[in-house]
Formats: C-alpha cells, structure tokens, sequence
C-alpha cells in the first residue's frame, strides 16, 4: 500500500488508474523503457547530433547555392542536379574512376578473401597466428599511416621500383600514369582484406565435413567440391560480404585522398573525394550536398539489386531443405 | 520503490556524463576574474615600448589562437617568435596550428563555416577578397590609426596590397616576387650561360634543353602548368587574364598561352622538364623542401622568392644558387610584380583583437623578432627591420633583398586581386581540363586554350550584375 501511494503521488496522472492491474504492468513497462533509454541516450544524443540533424540539413542545403564561407543559403531547386548531369565534365570523370573502382576491387577482395580463408580452414598447429598476421593489414585498414606508405612504395623512387629496377626494368611513374594509377589503389584495398575474410572463415567453418566426405566418396574432385558444396552453402556468407563490400566501395576516400589526390586526369578522382574537393576547396557546399544525397540513391539502387539478384544465387539451407 | 529508481538514476547522470563528454566541444576557458593588484606586470611594458600596453591589460589572462600555413622552416622560426612574445607578454597564451598551403584553405573555410576561426589569420592575396566580402576579417584601420599598429616605418604602398574596398583588412608580412632559382654549379658544369634577367621563354627552353643533355638531369623542375605562369604569359605582354569586372577572361588572343603549352610538350618529350605524370605523383601539393632541386635533381626551378630561403636551406648553404626574374614573352616586358608575399590578419571574431594586434605589430616591427624570422615571408614591410637585418643576413636572404630590390625596378603594377571563381577555375578547369589532357595528350594544345576560355567565361559569367 506504501508503495501504490509513493508511485500515485509521484505520478499524479495515473492516480487513477494505478489501481488497476494491467495499468500497472504498463507503468512498471514504462519505467523500464526509461531505464533503457537513459542508458542509451549517449548514442542518441550523437546519433541526432552528428548523424540525423546533419543529414536533414544536407538534404535541404542540396536545394540551395550555400558556400561554406557566407551563412545564407538561397534555394535553387533542382540546379545543381542540372550542373551536375549536364554540365560538369568532372563529375562523370568522378563516377567513372568510382564505378572502375567498385567493380573491380570489390569482387577482386572479395575473390582473395576466400582464397586465404580456405588456405587457412585448416585445423593445424599455429594456423590462428597466419589469422592474425592477416588480419593486421585490416586494423591498419583505412588509416592515413598506410596511405602515406603506399605513396612511398609506389612512388617513383619506391620499393616497387627499387626491386624492378634489379631486374633491369625502367622505373614506372604508378601514380602518376592514368593507367597504373587507380590500380595502386585497387592493389591497397585487395591487401586489406581480413574483415571479409574472418567472415568467410567462420562460414567455412560451418559447413559439415560430412559432405565434404560423401561427396569425396561419391568420386567427386576438389573443384567439384567447390563448386558443388562450398560455395553454395558459402552463398549467404558471400552475399553479406559482397553488400557490405560494395557499400563501402561506393564510399572510398581516404586511399585516395592522400595516395593520389584525384590525380593523374582525374582517374583517381572517386566520387567522396570530388565531393569534398567541391565542398570544402571550392565551397560549394550546396553542390556537395547534392552529390552526397545523389550517392546515397546510387547506393541504395545497388544495394537492392543485389538484393533482388540474391533469389537466384543465395541458398539457405533450411529453404532448399539441403 | 525508492531503491528501484537508482539505476534510473545512475543511467541519467551516467548517460549525461558520457554524452557530454563525447559530443560536446572542448569548453573555452572561461576568462578568470581579473586580478584586483594592478601594480606587478612593468617588465612587459618596458620590454615593448611600441605596444605599451597598459598595467590593467597586462594582467587580464587572454588566450589568443594562430595559424598559418608553410615550410617546416617556417613553422620553427614562427614557433619561436610565439614564445619571445609570449615570454614579453605573460597574461597572453598563444596557441597555434599550421599546415602545408594544400590544406590550409579546407581547414580555415571550415572553421569559418564552424564561427571557429582563429583571431590571428595568415592570410594570401587571393584569398582577402573572398574573405573580406563574407565580413570575416576585422578592418584593422583603427588599430593603426591608435599606433597599436605601429606603421611608421612603412611606406603607404607596401600596405596598400592589404587593403579591401578601401579598408585595410591585412598587415603585409613581406614584400615578394616570382623568380626562377638557378643552380649555378650546374650550369656550369653544363656549360651554359647564366641568363640575362630579361631572357625570354626560348631561352629557358633552350637552357633547360642543355642542360638535360650535358648532366642527364631535369633542366627545369614542375610547376610551369601553375596557374601564376597562366597569368604572367599575359602579364608579359602588357594584359591580365581576367577583364577589369571579372566577367570574362580578359585576352583576346589564346596564341601565348597555345605556345606555352607547346613548349612544355616539348620538353616534356626531351626528358628536360619534370613531367606532368611525375609532378603529380611526387612533388604536387609538398611544400618546397621537397623540389627536385634541392636534391640536385633539376638545375632550375620556378619559386616565390621568400622560398628560396626555405629552399636554400633544405639544400646546404654550399650550394650556389642565383634568383633571376620570369622569362618574358618574346618582344614583352617583365612577368613580374611585387606581391606582399602573406598577410596578418584578424578574424572578425576574435574576442581579443587588441592583443592580436600588438601581436601583428610585434611581428612586423620587432628587431628581435625578425631577426629570429630572417625574412623567411619576404622581405619585411619596416624600414627599420630591414637596416637592422641587413648585417646579419645570411646568403640566401641576402640573395632575396637584393632580388626584390632588383625586380622592383622593371615589375609591374599588381595586378588586381582575382575575382570570385577563380579558385573554381584554377581547381576544375585550368588543371583537370587543361593542363592534364594536354599533358597526357587527350587534347592539342589549341584545344585545350579552347576549352580554358569557354569553361572560365562560363564560370565567371555569374560576376555579371
């Protein structure tokens, strides 16, 4: 009775109906929902800071001329969607470097990711130290430090020349020929590919030896056996990762950024990285938010196509009965 | 029920401390209550004659924020200028940032945006105007006026570069010009003449030709796509590269500028140049310790004066290098002018802008300070700076007085400061349309002259009323 009284003088609203006992539960419900919302208000609080209020705010600066420098923005309508579909030379430049780029490191990580995730499914001794030396190269990942290193190793008096050059090959200028230079960057985000392959790994692991040894029985060889069983039963690993792997593709910056810088022609030129030089060299942010908000569609569009494709070549085994 | 609500409680003060320290920016220090005792601070003042300041305004703590952009010479010597005057002026702290020219502009245009721009600005030519139309700088009129800004030293026209629609918006730290660095030794030992100060163009090409094929090394480092070459073909001849209003571009004839780019094809194709693919890739963007002539790679190179003490001396004081004005156009008159290399200036925020600007006055006239400095910005704008410096200048600074006080006999007028969306111009067009195509022999010279003009008109079409 205490506590009934505490409760309905602390919360005079519901003095009323306190007394019955599915109000009750519903307070007791409530308190809890409290509880947890307090204790994930930090991210909330960020997330609305820093992520939501942000985005709502590029979304309407697309619609204006805003430069960063002068604190108003005039609405434009859609004129930035028309500057950059038909009249900026740049901005198709920025998305073919960026679609050359997804289409060719992403399936290229993703082929070598498994490639060392089934060398290393293997259960003899010190193999989860091989795991740990390649994942490393991930942890260092997207940092400054390795682009940084990349530049030395393919810079004109780099490793990669050092080395050729003992075999008597003229030193080759990586970064700065449009036709090596995205490749540099297509080698860096190859080299990094441990998050995709920890992910493989942990599915190889799921697949029954069982099978492996029917089917070796059956008279099947070792690509059979790929084809066959691993990468089917493989196949819902493999989707997630190509998702992941091409959103993040879509969105590539650091790497070139300070490896090339757009250069040379433009061929390195990814579409973050343009739309920063236009947002923050040039200070036209209106323009920039354009582009972002023109990205997130693009992603999006792919993302579900690879969705829609998964029917015809993802198999769960509780759906295919396996 | 009491206890219940603990964890409640708990999870809110938690939850507040987390978020506070997560999210929230650094809090400025709040100013501490001034001190009543008005009496202890007479050294500082002594120390300054010229910034005087008052017993009261010694005593107030204030916090002041600089950046500026620049070589690792540089940044020492300003580093060290700080501490003099903060060692003269105990109440003040300084605190400072600097970065390479490439991302000084991103970093400031967002602290901007942010209302988070430091109360002490350096400050480029072509950039006061841009700012000074957005109300950014405080006009510094005031201050000069009060001889917190002591100007007495300094003729009208070395002040002149930092004034804005009839205000002076910016305190000229040194007066500089363009200069091609040579490499005497090489020459030498190429056996080439040293040039006139009035050469021309073909005699660059023909020297930097000779060169390669005596050493085998670059006759001439990168940097000849820069947009400032763009602009003193036609200097040369007696225009500007943008029409009076900043609505057009301002030549009628693309020929000096298609024979340009001629001429850098062809060096290019002989090997005596640094290419456009290996500027790109090694020297774009780094600030000048990093030029192939430093390491004896290429036996010329294009500068702004005042680097050529940072150049100098990245490179041994025994190398023997010698300044010489930009090659003319054939029949033309000097390419060059003189331009206050960098500027002081105060943000239109700043909380503090007096002690800002006795820190601009002791920069530009303390014995003390510029002869830590040595004139690594240009040559200094007070008269009595520059007498006092001269006995202890050293080659390389020696070399920059006597070259400025040489080029400013034949210069040209500066020209006017660029309009808005030239820095669209120069970072889109002139070298992602222009200069790389034409490097990488996507388009002909002519073509790309072509595309330069229409895509310039058309940028600079919105300056139209």
């Amino acid at each position: 009775m205490t506590v009934r009284a505490k409760l309905a003088a602390a919360t005079p609203g519901l003095r009323g109906a306190i007394s019955r006992p599915g109000e009750r539960r519903r307070a007791a419900y409530r308190r809890h929902n409290l509880a947890g919302y307090t204790f994930i208000a930090p991210w909330l609080i960020c997330f609305f800071a820093f992520t939501l209020i942000p985005m709502v705010a590029s979304l309407y600066l697309a619609f204006t001329d805003y430069d960063i420098l002068s604190a108003t923005p005039h609405w434009v309508g859609l004129r930035n969607l028309q500057r950059m579909f038909f009249e900026d030379p740049r901005y198709w430049r920025s998305v073919r470097a960026t679609f050359y780029y997804v289409m060719i490191a992403v399936p290229m990580r993703l082929a070598f990711a498994l490639g060392v995730a089934m060398l290393l499914n293997t259960y003899r001794r010190g193999v989860s130290v091989y795991r740990a030396i390649y994942y490393a190269p991930s942890v260092v990942g997207g940092s400054v430090a390795v682009a940084v290193m990349w530049r030395q190793i393919f810079g004109t008096d780099g490793l990669i020349n050092a080395v050729t050059r003992l075999f008597g090959i003229a030193p080759v200028t990586w970064l700065g020929n449009p036709r090596t230079a995205i490749w540099t960057l297509i080698v860096l985000a190859v080299w990094q590919f441990g998050s995709p392959m920890l992910i493989f790994l942990t599915g190889l692991r799921q697949i029954p030896q069982e099978m492996y040894e029917a089917a070796a029985i059956d008279g099947a060889d070792a690509a059979d056996r790929f084809f066959r069983i691993t990468l089917p039963l493989l196949s819902p690993v493999i989707f997630f990762n190509l998702v992941m792997q091409t959103i993040s593709g879509f969105m590539v910056f650091t790497q070139a950024f300070v490896v090339t810088g757009g250069a040379p022609l433009d061929t390195t030129l990814f579409y973050s990285l343009y739309l920063y030089q236009r947002g923050f060299d040039n200070f036209q942010m209106g323009y920039a938010s354009a582009m972002a908000w023109v990205l997130l569609v693009v992603v999006a569009f792919f993302t579900a196509l690879v969705f829609k494709s998964s029917s015809y070549w993802v198999f769960y085994e509780a759906k295919e009965g396996a | 029920m009491n206890r219940n609500r603990w964890p409640i409680v708990l999870g809110v003060v938690l939850a507040l401390s987390l978020a506070l320290s997560a999210c929230a920016p650094a809090a400025t220090p709040t100013p501490q209550p001034k001190p009543a005792t008005a009496a202890a601070q007479p050294t500082s003042a002594q120390a300054q004659p010229t910034t005087a300041p008052t017993a009261a305004q010694a005593q107030q703590p204030v916090e002041l924020r600089i950046v500026w952009w620049g070589s690792q010479d540089r940044h020492d010597r300003t580093i060290k200028v700080i501490n003099l005057f903060m060692q003269q002026h105990p109440n003040i702290k300084i605190t400072y940032e600097f970065v390479a020219w490439a991302d000084y502009w991103t970093k400031l245009a967002t602290q901007a945006a942010g209302e988070g721009l430091p109360d002490i600005i350096q400050q480029d030519y072509a950039y006061i105007g841009e700012y000074t139309n957005r109300n950014l700088l405080l006009p510094l009129d005031d201050y000069v006026k009060s001889g917190v800004i002591n100007t007495a030293d300094v003729t009208p026209a070395e002040l002149d570069g930092g004034r804005v629609n009839g205000k002076l918006v910016a305190i000229n730290l040194g007066s500089n010009s363009q200069c091609w660095v040579l490499d005497v030794d090489a020459f030498q030992k190429a056996g080439v003449p040293l040039p006139a100060p009035d050469w021309t163009w073909a005699d660059m090409e023909k020297a930097a030709m000779q060169i390669h094929d005596k050493l085998g090394i670059w006759g001439m480092g990168p940097g000849l796509w820069d947009e400032q070459i763009w602009a003193s073909l036609y200097l040369s001849l007696g225009q500007w590269r943008y029409n009076a209003d900043g609505t057009a571009i301002g030549y009628t004839d693309d020929t000096p500028y298609v024979q340009h780019l001629e001429r850098m094809l062809r060096l290019e194709k002989a090997g005596a140049i640094v290419p456009r693919a290996e500027d790109v890739a090694n020297y774009y963007g780094k600030s000048v310790e990093a030029q192939p002539i430093v390491e004896g790679k290429a036996a010329m190179a294009y500068f702004w004066s005042n680097q050529i003490v940072a150049v100098w001396k990245a490179a041994g004081e025994n190398r023997n290098f010698k300044m010489v004005p930009l090659p003319r156009m054939e029949g033309g008159k000097s390419a060059n002018y003189i331009k206050p290399s960098q500027f002081w200036s105060i943000a239109a925020t700043s909380k503090h802008p007096k002690e800002a600007a006795m820190f601009i006055d002791f920069f530009t006239n303390s014995v003390e300070a510029n002869e830590i400095l040595m004139a690594e910005r240009g040559v200094p704008i007070s008269s009595k700076v520059r007498e006092a410096l001269k006995p202890k200048l050293g080659k390389s600074q020696a070399a920059m007085f006597d070259y400025v006080a040489e080029v400013s006999k034949t210069a040209q007028p500066i020209p006017p400061a660029d309009p808005p969306g030239h820095n669209d111009i120069v970072k889109n067009v002139l070298y992602p349309q222009v200069a790389d195509p034409v490097a990488f022999g996507q388009l002909t010279p002519a073509q790309g002259a072509a595309v330069l003009r229409k895509e310039a008109n058309a940028i600079l079409a919105k300056n139209k009323k």
